[in-house]
């Protein structure tokens, strides 16, 4: 077995070029205590141990202390259980869209042909679309009467309408 | 390579998951730390309990060094905040001459408040010193020289091989000489 004493002393000076002696120090506790007892011999000699209990180490405890840390920080917490990746998300993310987009165009086109209707039509050849309140009649929720709207109006609010439409289908489209 | 340098290694394997390098440097640094604390906590009983407390400050703050300053001035702003945060916990004020980082590397504890409620130790502090000096004293010349002009003038073996006038290798080989026959007397002493 190489004896690494001198090299040991070497290591204290800062006097060394091979890493070996480390690696020899850190797996052998006997150099380890060897490097403090000659630590030791400098601190004394300039004064730096005045005073202090030289019995104590604290490295011993230290290392402990730092164990005991260290797997304390290993245990999983209970009340942070790791989120699971499903589909059901994502899946109602991306066709919800769609449902919600196709349901605004239904309502759109419904919306544009009863407005395209002929304004002459006479209310009672449409029943289904004749809604009589419960009570017999209904209170107006406004006293201001809407302006008339004209057939350019119509047109270009569909214009407006559908060119949204567009839009949004290919906001949808674009998305990842 | 200087003090610095092997500090740096030591982190680098630290950081590398080498948790006995860190034993190393706190063998290396726990007499300067207990000497600064010295400074500050009076009674000697508590300075391992806080000397331990900086040491694991550092492991946990190990990451964030960035290697900007030399590690042990690093160490010494921790130890001297650690210890002001005992103070405050015993409900006492820090010394009216306080120290600073800058001055880390020249602070050498003289004029500290030693504890002095503690013969034992005292006694035994003194017994390791003169068993020290005792075994120095009675070296041969060249391995005497060696060991102060290193310990004391903290020179490099390159300058005490000039001022010895022989190679850098008689110069580790005279230096170990001389701390294997402190040690020899040491470590009973130690151990006891």
């Amino acid at each position: 077995m190489k004896e690494y004493s001198q090299d040991l002393s070497s290591l204290i000076d800062n006097e060394f070029d091979d890493q070996e002696i480390i690696d020899a120090v850190l797996g052998d506790v006997e150099l380890q205590q060897q490097f403090s007892r000659y630590q030791l011999i400098g601190d004394v000699l300039r004064e730096e141990s005045d005073g202090l209990d030289l019995r104590v180490d604290v490295t011993d405890s230290v290392m402990a202390a730092i164990a005991g840390e260290m797997q304390d920080d290993n245990v999983v917490p209970l009340t942070t259980p790791e989120k699971q990746d499903t589909n059901v998300v994502p899946f109602m993310k991306r066709f919800g869209q769609y449902a919600i987009a196709a349901s605004v165009a239904g309502v759109v086109v419904v919306s544009s042909l009863i407005v395209n209707q002929d304004n002459a039509t006479d209310a009672s050849s449409t029943p289904v679309l004749n809604t009589v309140p419960f009570g017999g009649a209904a209170a107006p929720v406004s006293l201001q009467a809407t302006p008339a709207q004209t057939e350019n109006d119509i047109k270009e609010r569909n214009e407006r309408l559908e060119a949204l439409m567009k839009d949004h289908q290919l906001q949808l489209q674009t998305k990842p | 390579m200087n003090e610095r340098e092997l500090d740096l290694q030591l982190i680098q394997r630290i950081q590398n998951g080498e948790q006995q390098a860190f034993a190393l440097l706190v063998r290396k640094y726990q007499t300067r730390v207990a000497n600064i604390l010295t400074r500050y906590v009076r009674s000697s009983g508590d300075i391992p309990d806080v000397s331990q407390e900086v040491f694991i400050k550092v492991y946990k703050s190990l990451p964030n060094f960035r290697g900007d300053s030399a590690f042990y001035t690093w160490l010494f702003r921790i130890t001297v905040n650690t210890a002001k945060n005992y103070l405050t916990s015993q409900s006492r004020r820090p010394p009216a001459s306080d120290i600073d980082a800058e001055e880390a590397d020249s602070y050498d504890g003289s004029g500290a408040l030693k504890d002095e409620d503690n013969p034992e130790s005292i006694l035994h502090s003194q017994e390791v010193k003169q068993v020290i000096l005792k075994v120095i004293g009675g070296l041969p010349d060249e391995l005497k020289s060696a060991i102060t002009l290193r310990e004391l003038e903290g020179m490099s073996y390159d300058e005490i091989a000039q001022i010895e006038n022989c190679p850098i290798g008689t110069v580790r080989s005279r230096i170990f000489r001389a701390r294997e026959a402190i040690d020899k007397q040491l470590k009973p002493l130690l151990e006891n």
